[in-house]
């Protein structure tokens, strides 16, 4: 009975609290707030919580979608030898270089990939360009056209070793003085090549080569990377949300259902 | 710079087009609408970038055809 009591209680509190997430308009909790579906009253007593089982994203305009197509179009044309960038163009205007990634497939010839983002601050756009690369050939680097590109192409070199020419100063920027390998590739194992402790005796951190304990060496031989394989062709039901509706009609709705 | 790379053709257009109208229209509102790309300070930034893209793009050549094919299934993912 204590039990039954405490949870109705603690569902009229919740219940509350999402109100209020909702009224004071905080996108991260409204967000929660759709995944609990709140709440059917059955005699004005029993409540029960169901869990929402749809995600929200939002619908994509198409037109922008259209403009930025002819606008992919038009670089193709321009620019038959790179296909390679046209951010002081007046159609584009791609001033703001928001992040430079790496991917690693090593099954491929050219392994690395690497993806630039762009950000148009006029047209409200962004474009993602993407070239690749093998271990051996560089890449000419982009700090000569956008400054940010410095660190980031840092970044790469150091996650991925793909090496950039004409970079001003290529150095290691994530991992520390001395490490060797690049640890973001496939081959590199998860657990690293060495291991550091603070000796006592010597009074400083030691680095050593890396000793696995027994109870740690549990190998599996199967990929890695694949950590959720139960979850890995999960069907999610996307509800579309259109343009000008907000989050907070999203949450309403779902008060109300 | 060869005067039917896709570039050139592109930017004369626009370039004409906009000096069209700043030569025609002497009241700043009504350019900036006319124009409808920003305030005329902005204008005049985006045509000094438009100025160093054309100078950057003489020295690296685009109109030259492709330097080298992808390699076949470079893009295609998954694997």
């Amino acid at each position: 009975m204590a039990v039954a009591a405490g949870r109705i209680l603690s569902n009229h509190l919740l219940k509350n609290s999402l109100r209020n997430c909702v009224a004071s308009g905080l996108p991260g909790l409204t967000k929660v707030c759709n995944q609990l579906k709140t709440i059917n009253v059955h005699n004005s007593r029993c409540e029960q919580l169901r869990y929402e089982t749809t995600t929200t994203v939002r619908e994509a305009v198409p037109q922008a979608n259209a403009q930025l197509e002819e606008y992919g179009k038009m670089c193709a044309e321009v620019l038959p030898k790179y296909i390679q960038r046209a951010e002081d163009h007046h159609n584009g205007q791609f001033l703001n270089l928001s992040d430079i990634a790496g991917i690693d497939i090593p099954a491929k010839t050219n392994r690395f990939e690497i993806v630039y983002n762009l950000l148009s601050l006029r047209y409200n756009a962004r474009i993602r360009l993407r070239t690749y690369t093998d271990e051996l050939s560089p890449i000419d680097s982009l700090c000569s056209v956008f400054i940010a590109a410095n660190w980031y192409e840092r970044e790469i070199w150091d996650m991925y070793g793909v090496y950039f020419s004409n970079h001003p100063d290529l150095r290691r920027i994530l991992t520390d003085y001395g490490f060797e390998g690049h640890p973001q590739r496939k081959d590199f194992p998860l657990s690293g090549y060495v291991e550091m402790r603070y000796d006592e005796d010597v009074k400083r951190v030691v680095a050593e080569p890396l000793e696995l304990a027994q109870e740690f060496r549990k190998f599996e031989l199967g990929s890695e990377w694949e950590q959720f394989p139960a979850h890995r062709n999960r069907e999610v039901k996307v509800r579309q949300v259109s343009p000008g509706e907000s989050f907070k009609q999203v949450a309403k709705e779902g008060e109300d259902k | 710079m060869p005067k039917d790379s896709a570039y050139r053709v592109n930017t004369e257009a626009i370039v004409n087009a906009r000096r069209s109208v700043v030569t025609q229209e002497s009241d700043l509102n009504l350019l900036e609408s006319k124009i409808g790309g920003g305030q005329v300070e902005e204008l005049i930034l985006q045509a000094s970038r438009e100025l160093s893209l054309a100078r950057k793009m003489l020295e690296w050549k685009p109109w030259e055809p492709l330097v080298e094919d992808a390699p076949k299934d470079q893009w295609k993912w998954p694997m």
